[in-house]
This record gives C-alpha cells, structure tokens and sequence, in this order.
C-alpha cells in the first residue's frame, strides 16, 4: 500500500500531463454516456420541470407509430448499404489490383479517393436537387431517351423515396473502402497465389475460392463498420427528405433528432438514443462472435 | 488473354466507373457557371458564356470584329422581355467584361454568404486538429514509454470510451453544453471534437512510439532532457507521419461534421461551411441555382488544397494497422 501511494507520489508529474486527456474525456464523452440512460428516465422539456417516470419512455416508443415503420426502413437501408458497400469498392480494388502497372494502380486509388475533398452535407444536396430534383439529371435524362412518362420527384413518391436514398452515391465507389480492400488484397502471401496457380485456379473460381475469403477480415470489419454507420446515420434523411413522405423514410434517428430538437421531448429522445446504442452494441457483439476471420480461417486450414 | 489486352479491359472498367463517380460532381462544375435560364432552356449544354468567349475570341483573331455582338445588359431591361433587347455590337473588350461578369455571378455571390462560414470552419479545422495531435502524441507517449500505477486501467478506460456511439450522446451532449453555457460559441466546435478526436489519435500514437527503440529515450534522457525536453525534441520529430495522418483525418471529420454545428449555432456569426450550405439551401440565395453550385464548388476547395498535400498520409491512415478487425 506505502509503495503504491509513493508511486503514484513519484509519478504526479505523468498524471498532471494526462489531466487534459482525462478532464475533457470526464466531461464531454462520460457525462453525457451517463446522462443518457440518466435523462432516458425523465420527462424533460428544456426550461420544464423534470418528471420521473421509470420506464414509461421505452414503453411509449415500442408503441410509437415510426417504430415499426422506422425500424423497417433501417433494415432495408442497412441491407442495400452492407452490400454496396462491400460489394462495389472490392470489386473495384480487384480490378485495381489486378492491373499490372504499379503507377497506374496507384493513380486509380488517388483518383477514388478524389471526391471526399466534397463536404459530406454538399455531397447530399447535389444527390437532393442535381440528380433526382425535377429537372434534375435522371428526369432529364429520362426525357432525353424518350421516357419522359418516368420522370418524378424521386425523393417525394412514397413508392420511391425509400430506395432513392438508398441508391445515393451509386456506383459506391468509396475510395476508402476500396483502399481498405485494396490493402487486403495486397496482404496475401504470394505462396497462396503460387499454390492457387498449380492447382490450376484462375480468373472468377480463383476470386472466390483464395481472394474472399482472404480478405474476410476486411468484409468483417466493414460491414460492422457500414452497420454501426447506417444505424447512426440520419443526415441524409434530415436533409433530402425530413422522414418522408409520411413516415415513407423516417429511421428511428431522425426521429429521436426531432423528438429532442422539434418537439422538446429530451427524456424520450434519449430513450431512443439508448434503445439504438443497445442494438449497436448487439450486433457488434454479435459480429465479433460469430464472423468468423480470415486469421480464424487461416488458422484452421 | 495476354497481359496487354487484359490491362486495357481494366482500365476500360475503371474509367467507366470513375466517370460515372464523378459525373455528379462534373454537372456541378458545369451548371455553377450557367444560369437559371440556361438550365430550364438546356438541362446538357456548356456554359453559354463561355461559349460565347471562345466565340468572340475566334472573331476577333480572324479580324472579323462586328460580329461580337451580345444582347442589352440584362440588368437596364427593365419592363421588356430578355428575348426583345436590342442585340449591340460590342468591342471585345466591352463583350469580355460582359461575359466574364455573366460566368463568375454564381461564385461572386456565393463568395459572399460563404466567406465567413469558410474562415470559421477554418479555424475550428485548425485549432482542433492542432489540439488533437498536442494531446493525443503527449498522452500517446507517456502510455508508451512509461509504467505508473494504473496504467493499464486508465488506457483501456479511454479505449472503451471510443465504443460508445454518437447517437446515444448527441441529446445529452446538446444537454451538457447548454448547461455549460457553450451555446453559440467556438469552444462547442472545439472543445467536444478535441475530446472525442483524441481517443483514436492516443491509439494510434501509443502504436507507434511503443515501437521505438527503448536506448533513444535512455540517452536523451542521460543527457539530462526532461519531460519537456524529451517531447519537443525526440517524440515530436520522430513522428511526423503519425501527426500528419492524425490532423488530417482530425480536419476531414471537423470538415464535414454538420449536425453538431447545426443544433448548437443558432447565431450565424458562427456557422462552418457545412451548417452554413444548409442553410443558404433553405434561403432566398437558393433560387439562383448557380450560386448554389459555385458554394459547392467553392466549400470543396481547401479539402482538395489538403488532399493534394497530404495525399500520402491520408491513404497511409486509412490503410494503417488501425483499420483491421
């Protein structure tokens, strides 16, 4: 015990230069971790009295109408996004990694990576008005091939909003997870190769059977990452199209974002912020469990 | 299929594939010099003015210059419809000054609403990162290069601390700076974002120094270096590559953060370009199209000055030992 507290004595110089790290981690990352299962209980207004009453916030949002509507549209939206985001950039890095050029392997990462210099805000609101707005570039392109009978708001049928803002970004052409395969792809040891080429494995078969699951790893991690980013994410929605038309796009974020920002309703947003935390923490936990990695795959073989 | 063919079937697909990436953006640099009238008249066309300038400026090589000829000034029309002003023969200057006047309007307007939205982005990017990477390679080192009672507790406290979501705090964060009376201000820009930006940099920083070799410290610090000494003139020149990738992802996520920016600023004197393109989207200067699309143009600028810079450091950061599962 004497030694401890003289080392910790000895040591006050090293903690006094933590003190920043841990003071603004106490105050800006912990209180308000707490604070949101604490508020959860409350029915709060800014500037109102706060009322406890337990539970009755969760109970309230199962019964809420965007529940199921809202949780239906983040599956879907998660589903579309976990593919293309795996999908398009791995086939990409193949395409990239195959050429056999170094420079020109290098160039077309650079050049994938280009357009996140555009702010991400900026990114939506050329996909909001320029692509799919009235005269924007799939009504006119319509018009131009003689479809013109197709032409809509996109963003504002209650039939296609939901798939327009899943369709965002097409072709998915994401420079980073592109270099995130890419990376991947590079990491394969060339006996793999060498022994893939005497047991005669070439072009698509030899993708799939040595590349994929190669780079399970990365696909892991990806996917959680594209999980955990879509759950969160309702940027999108607040700007293209505020939940609708109706509840046609409305994910539970956005609807904790209005219950605290529009309505004032801070217990019951945040309520919804730690019933999303709990399903984040899940599928994490779940991922982490039962995907299995290459490293695992690697070390069965 | 020989080496040759294949390479220039992948580079087929991969061009395809980067033009259809960019042809959003390509429309965006082309309508920002149109105008509202163009666009309704042509969704596909080139600007008409600079159209026009090549125009002219053929004629006035070829030495035909009387028929450099523009339509009256828009703005002295008053009650007569654009197609009925008189069509004037114009000097090339005279025509040039019209024109370039005509191509820049988008941009001049922009400019103005988005000046101030770009120097406060500016100097919150740059206070942050500068505070990001301060704290981040100090507290870096000392969990690297130094045992102290809990140690491993208080490292594996800050790791745990990256876990937690910003959904589950974005309410009671927007609770907590309210309460410390941070609304409206540039510590709510910076503050948080230094808090929540460190964690990642301290990772990544503990990585590295805990790779150095153990003698460089025992020699620096034989010569009698202290804490200070050691830091500012070991750790610090050592690991220029890990600064670089921590203030450049630090300024990308500062960057295009909008929903922070947006629920604490209610005040305009301290929107950031990401906040502030929202809103010009909601506002009369929305009408005029080509003002919207010159901000785009406009706010996409000094990422791209960094990305030129610091193209090396980016991909080293994405690719770099953090991002494995």
């Amino acid at each position: 015990m004497r030694d401890k507290l003289q080392a910790i004595v000895r040591n006050l110089g090293l903690y006094a230069i933590l003190s920043p790290t841990f003071l603004l981690l106490a105050v800006f990352c912990f209180v308000p971790f707490v604070w949101a299962f604490t508020t959860s209980l409350y029915d709060y207004e800014i500037g109102g009295d706060r009322v406890f009453v337990g539970l009755a916030n969760y109970g309230e949002y199962l019964g809420d109408p965007t529940f199921w509507s809202s949780f239906r549209n983040l599956f879907l939206l998660t589903l579309v996004s976990v593919a293309t985001g795996v999908v398009f950039p791995l086939g990409i890095a193949k395409l990239i990694f195959s050429l056999s050029g170094e420079h020109a392997r290098y160039l077309y990462r650079v050049v994938f990576l280009v357009p996140i210099v555009v702010p991400g805000v900026a990114t939506l609101m050329i996909w909001g008005g320029m692509v799919y707005g009235d005269n924007g570039l799939v009504n006119e392109l319509l018009r131009l091939v003689g479809l013109g009978d197709w032409a809509r708001g996109w963003l504002a049928g209650p039939d296609t909003a939901l798939w327009a803002v899943a369709m965002i970004g097409f072709p998915f052409a994401s420079g980073i997870n592109i270099l995130i395969f890419y990376a991947g792809l590079a990491g394969i040891p060339e006996s793999v190769h060498e022994a893939a080429w005497l047991d005669g494995a070439s072009g698509v078969g030899k993708f799939f059977l040595i590349d994929l699951p190669l780079v399970l790893s990365q696909i892991k991690l990806l996917v959680i990452l594209t999980i955990i980013g879509v759950v969160q994410g309702f940027q999108g929605m607040f700007i293209l199209t505020r939940g609708g038309p109706g509840f046609r796009t409305m994910v539970p974020g956005l609807w904790m974002y209005f219950n605290a920002f529009s309505f004032q309703r801070m217990g019951y947003a945040c309520a919804i912020g730690v019933v999303l935390f709990l399903l984040i923490l899940v599928l994490t936990v779940l991922n982490l469990k039962y995907f299995k990695s290459s490293e695992d795959l690697q070390a069965a073989l | 299929m020989t080496r040759k063919r294949r390479d220039l079937v992948l580079h087929a697909a991969l061009i395809a594939i980067a033009f259809l990436t960019m042809v959003p953006l390509l429309f965006v640099l082309n309508n920002s010099l149109r105008t509202n009238n163009e666009m309704y008249h042509a969704f596909f066309g080139l600007p008409g003015s600079l159209v026009s300038i090549a125009k002219f400026t053929w004629y006035e090589l070829t030495g035909q210059p009387d028929r450099i000829r523009l339509r009256a000034d828009e703005q002295e029309r008053g009650e007569t419809r654009a197609a009925d002003l008189p069509v004037q023969t114009l000097s090339y200057r005279q025509a040039m000054a019209r024109l370039g006047d005509d191509l820049s309007r988008g941009y001049r307007y922009s400019w103005k609403v988005l000046r101030p939205y770009m120097v406060n982005t500016i100097f919150v990017c740059v206070v942050t990162a500068v505070g990001v990477v301060l704290i981040g390679s100090v507290a870096g080192y000392v969990f690297a290069r130094h045992r102290f009672p809990g140690h491993r507790m208080l490292f594996v406290a800050i790791l745990s601390l990256m876990m937690i979501p910003g959904v589950l705090t974005l309410v009671p964060s927007f609770l907590l700076v309210k309460q410390l009376g941070l609304l409206n201000s540039y510590g709510v820009l910076i503050l948080p974002y230094i808090a929540g930006g460190q964690i990642f940099a301290i990772f990544l920083f503990k990585s590295f120094f805990d790779g150095l070799p153990e003698e460089l410290f025992e020699s620096a610090r034989l010569d009698g270096a202290g804490h200070f000494a050691l830091y500012w003139h070991i750790v610090l020149p050592l690991s220029k590559q890990v600064v670089a990738v921590v203030g450049v992802m630090t300024i990308l996520g500062t960057w295009n953060n909008f929903l922070w920016p947006f629920i604490t600023n209610a005040d305009a004197r301290y929107h950031v370009v990401a906040s502030g393109l929202y809103l010009m989207g909601q506002s009369q200067v929305a009408a005029n199209f080509s003002t919207m699309f010159a901000a785009y143009v406009l706010s996409s600028i000094p990422l791209l000055v960094l990305f030129i810079y610091a193209t090396k450091p980016f991909m080293r950061g994405v690719t770099s030992g953090a991002f494995k599962a």
